[in-house]
């Protein structure tokens, strides 16, 4: 159990310094793109796309190391005034829905990402990638976001029982 | 009972996910996607990681993480205290100069971070130790920071704002500008109920502490000229009409970023891995909610809540100020509980049909939707504000703070009254630069 709770956690520490990675990034392709355009009046092919793709790539891959930095911003009004053991009773409920709802939409979205290479679709521009590509990050984060709630419902079982 | 029926009933009893601490974004989403599937069957999960893919995929969005960066590196520099105390030795022989350079420094913060916590800790590290050092109340020196830090989510350029124009489409350029005259007014109502209460307990404001020479107050200068040089820049591009609120951003980010390492020389790569960690933890939570948020409002549209409370409002045919009202204090409530940008995503697509069929103005309405979430920032129980006071002044009770900042929530109700009043205070200078609507 802490074999799973370490390694899925440092999975989330690596997907997390790649979305940093894509936001720098997307940063530097921003300004790459507003040069070409503005200053030296050429045009520009790839680089809305790809900073918009980045951007959501960094969203989805970087969700499970955020929830380990607690940054999900919830309600914690009733959780705070709650004794301990409702408390830890709510804390399961909101962590077990937190898990339907990435199965849910992790569902749906490898059913999006199939479709996508089932039918070859390609972004509606000059660049013409392959949807696939900037759609794999959705299911796959998601997929990451599952493995970190259940590390954080085992390490939350385990301090229960010490 | 039919499906549309029991999906909305459904759809409102999940939204009590949050109440039980489940992660704002996550809870929209599952909330939306069990009433979709109680409606529309299993189908609906062919559509719904489209659609919550659909709502993130946007160059507009762009614009959030390329500001949240921005400010992320001027908060992680000493540019707060470099500019409270540039303004410190400018406005010292001003009557009541602390206030106003503490209320000034959180407007100019606010315009640089976009942040409203930030501005708050920011300035509230140098301001608060040094107006309690000069003999100002606890509550007045707390209330006024807590207070100027709002005007972060006003003043632009507003994460706020844009997230407003991209769930309402409008342009976000025109929303910059509608929050400006505002942002000075309701700084100066910050300033003018400072100095009153200062009054009232006796205190003469002439306390100047030190004289500067006219060499100090140049050498302030040269570290906070490039930041503010870098908002107008940007403030330049956008209503040009130049480069878009992204583009306008991501080369203000690069820059900021670029200053930063050049003036604090802060070349340690684990420091600037600090900077993109803290972009990265605020811009997951915000696209996330807004991913969740796209699937709230297509279920709520799909279930026709949204039109049916739109043509409900219609038919009542109550008079146009009392439905403010009534909006207003709903949002106030909301805003009590809901961090500004979940709130703006779960109400924009409700409450702005209402709005226009009212025949409101949606720019002069996005600021009356950002004062109340301002107010939410400093009341209890979810006023974040409040909480960085009480993490930066661990010396001042929660219970002055609290107290401090009552009254600045009365400036903010009068402002939004002032705005009803006199809608030119938002629409005028939109209507100036770029032209009428």
């Amino acid at each position: 159990m802490r074999t799973y709770i370490r390694v899925v956690t440092a999975l989330s520490r690596a997907a997390g310094f790649f979305s940093c990675l894509l936001l720098l990034a997307a940063v530097l392709v921003v300004t790459h793109m507003v040069v070409v355009r503005y200053l030296l009046q050429g045009s520009t092919v790839w680089q809305t796309e790809f900073v918009t793709y980045a951007a959501v790539a960094a969203t989805f891959l970087g969700s499970g190391y955020v929830l380990l930095l607690k940054g999900h911003v919830n309600i914690d009004i009733l959780p705070n005034v709650a004794g301990p053991r409702l408390r830890r009773v709510l804390d399961v409920v909101s962590v077990l829905a937190c898990l339907l709802f990435c199965l849910l939409l992790g569902w749906s979205s490898w059913h999006f990402l199939y479709e996508a290479l089932a039918n070859g679709w390609k972004t509606p521009t000059v660049w013409k990638l392959p949807l696939w590509i900037p759609i794999l990050p959705l299911p796959l984060g998601l997929a990451l976001l599952f493995l970190q709630y259940v590390a954080e419902l085992l390490r939350a079982r385990s301090e229960a029982s010490r | 009972m039919s499906p549309g029926l029991s999906g909305t009933l459904l759809l409102l009893g999940l939204m009590a996910l949050p109440a039980i601490g489940m992660p704002i974004a996550f809870a929209l989403g599952l909330a939306s996607i069990l009433a979709l599937l109680l409606v529309n069957g299993l189908g609906s999960l062919d559509i719904v990681g489209e659609l919550f893919y659909g709502g993130m995929a946007s160059f507009a969005l762009v614009s959030i993480p390329m500001f949240i960066l921005m400010g992320a590196a001027v908060s992680a520099s000493p540019a707060g205290r470099d500019l409270y105390e540039a303004l410190d030795r400018w406005l010292n022989r001003v009557p009541g100069g602390l206030v106003l350079s503490n209320l000034g420094a959180c407007s100019l913060f606010a315009a640089l971070s976009g942040s409203s916590p930030a501005t708050c800790a920011a300035i509230g590290k140098m301001g608060i130790p040094e107006m309690q050092k000069r003999g100002y109340p606890d509550e007045i020196a707390a209330g006024s920071i807590a207070a100027g830090g709002t005007l972060g989510i006003l003043i632009p350029p507003s994460v706020t704002m844009i997230v407003y124009g991209i769930s309402t489409e409008t342009s976000i350029g025109r929303l910059f500008l509608a929050g400006v005259l505002p942002g000075i007014m309701l700084t100066a109502l910050f300033m003018l109920w400072t100095v009153i209460a200062c009054r009232r307990r006796g205190l003469g404001l002439e306390q100047l502490g030190r004289r500067f020479s006219l060499g100090e107050r140049l050498v302030a200068l040269p570290r906070v000229l490039p930041f503010l040089l870098i908002v107008a820049a940007i403030l330049f591009v956008l209503y040009g009409g130049i480069a878009t609120p992204s583009e306008a951003a991501g080369v203000g980010a690069l820059f900021t970023l670029v200053l930063v390492v050049l003036i604090y020389r802060l070349f340690s790569l684990r420091r600037l891995g600090l900077v993109f960690r803290d972009t990265l933890k605020e811009s997951v939570m915000i696209m996330l909610i807004i991913g969740g948020s796209e699937l709230f409002a297509y279920t709520l549209s799909s279930l026709y809540v949204t039109q049916s409370v739109a043509a409900w409002i219609a038919g009542l045919e109550v008079n146009r100020w009392l439905l403010m009202l009534i909006i207003n204090l709903f949002l106030l409530v909301g805003g009590c509980f809901l961090p500004p940008v979940a709130l703006i995503l779960m109400t924009a697509p409700i409450l702005l049909p209402i709005i226009t069929e009212a025949g409101f103005d949606p720019y002069w309405f996005a600021v009356i939707l950002t004062i109340n979430m301002e107010i939410g920032l400093i009341t209890p129980p979810v006023g974040l504000n409040l909480y960085v006071i009480n993490g930066i002044a661990p010396d001042i009770k929660l219970r002055s703070i609290l107290l401090g900042s009552l009254p600045y929530v009365l400036c903010m109700v009068l402002a939004i009254v002032i705005l009803c009043f006199v809608p030119e205070i938002a629409t005028w200078l939109p209507d100036q630069v770029i032209g009428a609507r």
